[in-house]
C-alpha cells in the first residue's frame, strides 16, 4: 500500500462497486448499506449498516467484502455492523431511484402511492403488504395489468 | 464470577448482572415469539398472511439476535476466555434461565389468539422502544430506534386483525373475544420492574416499564373497543417468566428450537 | 423456485383464429418481440401459459412446506433467519406468479382450487421429505440449482409479464443458492457426522433433481409448438446436461460424491455422462404415489379451510365498513 489515503481510497472504490446480494443491479453504497471505510492501525475497517432487524443478506454482504477486499491484497480486513443512525429509504439518490424502476421495482417516494413501472400509470392497487422480500410490497397496474413489486418507505 | 463449569456443547452459565438480565429479557421476548410466528409457516388463513406473519418473525429474530450479540459483548468484555455468541444464549440455556415474559412463549392457538397475543406484545414493544430511544449507550438508543418502527407496524398489523375479528362475523367475534379472555392475565408481567435494575433505570441506562402502563392499557381499550371486544382487566396477573419460571410450553418449544445443537455439540454450522 | 418442465402444450385446435392475426402473432414472435396482456394471442398459447405460470405458482407455495420444516429446528439464529426469509420469499414468488397468470384472464381463486382440488400439477420434487438439515443445503444448492437453469431461458420468454417475473425471480433465487451451497459447505467441512448427513441428502436429492427437467427428449410431448411459440428454448436434455456438468465439479470439490456408478467425464465433448434414470420413479410422484404427495396436498387443505373463518371474517368487516361509509 503507498500510503493511508490511497488504501483507504481503494478499498473504498472495491467496497463500494460490491452487488447487493438480492438487489443485484444496485450495489452497496447505492442502497446505503456501506457506511464508510477506513484504515485504522493498519486495518481496512468497513462499516456497514443492516437494512431492517432481520435481514438474511446482512451476513453475506459481509462476506463479500472481506473475500473482495482479501483478493485484492488487504490482509487485515474487519467488517463491523453500525446501526446509528438507522438506515432509511429517505437517503437514496434520484439515480438510484431509476436504477430500481429501470429493474421493475417501483421505487419509494415518502407519503406516495408508486406508480407502475411499466408503464407509469398511476392507477395500482396493492395485492399484498409484503413481497417476496420483506422491504417490498407486491402490487399490480390497473392499466397494463403488469404485477411488480414496490420498494417501501423505511 | 462463573464458579460453575460449562461443559462443551452443553448449558452456559451466565453470570447475570442486572444489566445483562435486562438485555436477555428483551431478547428471549423477541427470540420466543419470532418463533412461534415462525411455526405458523405455510399454515397461515392466506398466502398474504403467511408472508405477513414470516414478516414479523424476521423482524423479532433479527431484534433478538442484536440483544444476544450485545449481552455476548457485555459477557465476553468482563470474561474474555467465554467467546461467548449470540448462538450461545439461543441454544445453549435451558428454560429455567430463559427470561421472557410467559406471554410470548403462550402457544399460537387459532388465528385471533396469535392476533391478540401479538397485539398485547407489539402495544408494550412499541411504546417501551421508543421510550428506550432515550437511553444513554448509543447502540442501544439506535437498536430501540430501528425495533420502534418495525413494531409500529407490527402493532398496525394486529390490531387491525383484532378489529376485524371481533366485528367480523358471529364465529371471528366469538374466537378473539374468548383469546383476548384468556391472554390479558399475561399482560401485566410486562409491566413488571425488577429491583435490581432500579440504579440502571435511575441512571438512564434503561427504561422502566412500570411507567408504561397507563399509556398501555389506554391503547388496549382503544382497540378493543374499535373491535367491539368486552375488555375486563384482571384484577391477578400471571408472572414468573422473568425470573425463569416458566410454564409448560416453554420446554417443548427450545427441544425444538435447540434440537441439532444438543444433539451435535461443539458442531458449527 | 421450481419451475419443472413437466407441462403439455396446449394444442386443441383453436376456433375462430383469424389466420392473419395468427400469421401476425407469430411474427411478432419471431421478432422477439413480447406479447403483452392487452395483446391479442390464440386461445391454446392463452391456454398453455395459464397452465405454466399456475404449475410454477404452485411449485412455490407447495415448496414452502419442505423447507419450512426447517425453520424451528435451524441450528443457528443466522440459518433460522436465513431460511425463514428464503421461505417468505418463495410465498412472494409464488403470490407474483399467480398474479402474472391473472394478466392471462384467470383468477388466482380458480387456479389455487385446482391445486387444493389435486387435479394442478406442481414439481414432483417436493413430494420428497426434508430429514436433516443437510436437504436445507441440498434444496438451496441442487434444487435452486436446477430451476435457475431451467428458468433462465424463461427470462426470454414470448410472454411479457412471465419473462420479466422470471428476470427477478431469477435474481433472487441465485440469492437462495448461494445460501444452500454455504450450509453444504459448513457441512462438508465439519465433523465426519455433518459429513456424512450432507452425503446422505445429495444421495437421495440427485436424481429427483434430474427428474425435474422432465422427460428425455424422445419422449418429451409437443415441445416444437412450445419452441415456435418461444415459451420454450432448450430441451429437456439440453438443460439437464447444463445442470449436470455445473454441478459434478462442485460436489467433487466438497469431497462428496455422486450416487451414479456410471456417472463420468466424456474427454471428447467435456460433459459428464450420467447412469439411467428411473422414470418409472418420476411418473409414480406425478401420479400422486410419492411419499409426501398426501402430507402436501393434505397441509395446504387444512390451511386453507381453517383460515376460512378468518377470510370470512374478514369480509364481513369490509362490508360493513363500506356500509357505514356509505351511510
Amino acid at each position: 500500500m503507498v500510503n493511508e489515503t490511497t488504501a483507504q481510497e481503494t478499498a473504498w472504490a472495491i467496497a463500494s462497486a460490491l452487488p447487493d446480494p438480492e438487489i443485484p443491479a444496485l450495489t452497496i453504497a447505492e442502497l446505503g448499506i456501506l457506511r464508510s471505510v477506513e484504515l485504522m492501525e493498519g486495518v481496512i475497517t468497513v462499516s456497514i449498516t443492516p437494512t431492517y432487524s432481520g435481514c438474511p443478506a446482512t451476513e453475506m454482504i459481509k462476506g463479500d467484502i472481506e473475500t473482495a477486499l482479501r483478493d485484492a491484497g488487504f490482509s487485515a480486513v474487519a467488517v463491523r455492523l453500525i446501526h446509528s443512525p438507522a438506515w432509511t429509504t429517505d437517503t437514496l439518490s434520484a439515480a438510484t431511484l431509476e436504477k430500481l424502476r429501470a429493474e421493475g421495482i417501483a421505487p419509494p417516494h415518502r407519503g406516495q402511492a408508486p406508480h407502475c413501472p411499466l408503464c407509469g400509470s398511476s392507477a395500482v392497487e396493492q395485492i399484498a403488504a409484503f413481497g417476496s422480500t420483506p422491504c417490498k410490497s407486491l402490487w399490480r397496474c390497473i392499466t397494463c395489468r403488469e404485477p411488480f413489486d414496490h420498494f417501501k418507505c423505511h | 464470577m462463573s464458579a460453575i463449569c460449562e461443559v462443551p456443547g452443553g448449558n452456559i452459565a451466565v453470570a447475570e448482572t442486572p444489566m445483562l438480565r435486562w438485555v436477555l429479557a428483551y431478547a428471549d421476548d423477541a427470540l420466543i415469539l419470532g418463533h412461534r410466528l415462525s411455526e405458523w409457516c405455510s399454515r397461515a388463513p392466506s398466502m398474504e398472511e403467511d408472508m405477513a406473519l414470516a414478516n414479523l418473525g424476521l423482524d423479532l429474530l433479527g431484534q433478538a439476535r442484536f440483544l444476544y450479540s450485545h449481552a455476548a459483548t457485555l459477557e465476553n468484555a468482563a470474561q474474555p476466555a467465554l467467546e461467548r455468541s449470540e448462538d450461545d444464549y439461543a441454544y445453549r440455556r435451558d428454560a429455567p434461565q430463559f427470561r421472557n415474559a410467559l406471554l410470548v412463549e403462550q402457544p399460537n392457538g387459532d388465528f385471533a389468539a396469535t392476533m391478540v397475543r401479538h397485539m398485547l406484545y407489539a402495544s408494550f414493544a412499541d411504546l417501551y422502544w421508543r421510550a428506550s430511544l432515550a437511553v444513554s449507550d448509543p447502540a442501544i438508543a439506535a437498536f430501540a430506534a430501528r425495533s420502534e418502527k418495525e413494531i409500529a407496524y407490527h402493532e398496525r398489523h394486529a390490531a387491525d386483525w383484532v378489529i376485524r375479528l371481533g366485528d367480523g362475523t358471529a364465529e371471528s367475534r366469538r374466537r378473539a373475544q374468548s383469546a383476548l379472555d384468556g391472554l390479558l392475565a399475561f399482560a401485566d408481567e410486562l409491566f413488571e420492574t425488577e429491583a435490581d435494575q432500579l440504579p440502571l433505570m435511575a441512571a438512564g441506562a434503561i427504561i422502566d416499564p412500570a411507567r408504561l402502563r397507563d399509556a398501555y392499557r389506554h391503547r388496549i381499550e382503544q382497540i378493543c373497543a374499535r373491535a367491539t371486544l368486552s375488555l375486563a382487566w384482571p384484577r391477578w396477573h400471571q408472572s414468573g417468566g422473568r425470573q425463569g419460571r416458566h410454564g409448560e410450553h416453554l420446554g417443548h418449544l427450545l427441544a425444538e428450537l435447540q434440537f441439532l445443537p444438543r444433539a451435535y455439540p461443539g458442531a458449527s454450522w | 423456485m421450481y419451475a419443472q418442465a413437466l407441462d403439455q402444450t396446449d394444442t386443441r385446435p383453436a376456433q375462430g383464429d383469424d389466420p392473419a392475426r395468427l400469421a401476425a402473432f407469430q411474427a411478432r414472435i419471431d421478432a422477439e418481440q413480447k406479447i403483452e396482456p392487452n395483446h391479442w394471442m390464440p386461445e391454446a398459447y392463452r391456454r398453455t401459459l395459464i397452465r405454466q405460470i399456475a404449475q410454477h405458482a404452485h411449485s412455490e407455495i407447495i415448496g414452502m412446506q419442505p423447507e419450512g420444516n426447517w425453520i424451528t429446528r435451524a441450528p443457528s439464529l443466522r440459518r433460522k433467519v436465513a431460511l425463514l426469509a428464503k421461505v417468505q420469499d418463495e410465498c412472494g414468488h409464488g403470490l407474483y406468479l399467480y398474479a402474472a397468470a391473472e394478466t392471462l384472464g384467470v383468477s388466482r381463486a380458480a387456479l389455487v382450487d385446482q391445486l387444493l382440488a389435486g387435479t394442478a400439477k406442481y414439481s414432483s420434487i417436493f413430494n420428497y421429505p426434508t430429514l436433516s438439515w443437510a436437504d436445507i443445503g441440498a434444496i438451496g444448492w441442487l434444487v435452486d440449482g436446477a430451476a435457475i437453469m431451467n428458468q433462465i431461458p424463461l427470462c426470454r420468454c414470448s410472454y411479457g409479464p412471465y419473462a420479466r417475473a422470471m428476470i427477478r425471480v431469477c435474481k433472487e433465487e441465485s440469492f437462495h443458492q448461494r445460501q444452500g451451497y454455504e450450509i453444504i459447505c459448513s457441512l462438508a467441512g465439519g465433523t465426519p457426522e455433518q459429513r456424512a448427513m450432507a452425503q446422505d441428502a445429495l444421495n437421495r436429492w440427485w436424481w429427483p433433481c434430474l427428474m425435474m427437467f422432465g422427460p428425455p427428449d424422445t419422449e418429451s410431448q409437443h415441445s416444437d409448438q412450445s419452441t415456435r411459440w418461444k415459451i420454450k428454448r432448450f430441451s429437456n436434455d439440453e438443460l439437464r446436461q447444463t445442470f449436470i456438468d455445473a454441478t459434478v465439479p462442485q460436489a467433487h470439490r466438497l469431497g462428496l460424491t455422486l450416487p451414479d456408478p456410471d456417472l463420468h467425464l466424456d474427454q471428447a465433448t467435456g460433459h459428464w455422462r450420467y447412469g439411467a434414470i428411473d422414470w418409472a420413479e418420476f411418473r409414480a410422484v406425478l401420479r400422486g404415489e410419492g411419499p409426501c404427495n398426501r402430507d402436501r396436498l393434505a397441509r395446504r387443505n387444512a390451511a386453507h379451510a381453517e383460515g376460512e373463518w378468518v377470510r370470512e371474517a374478514a369480509s364481513a368487516y369490509a362490508a360493513k365498513q363500506n356500509q357505514r361509509k356509505a351511510a
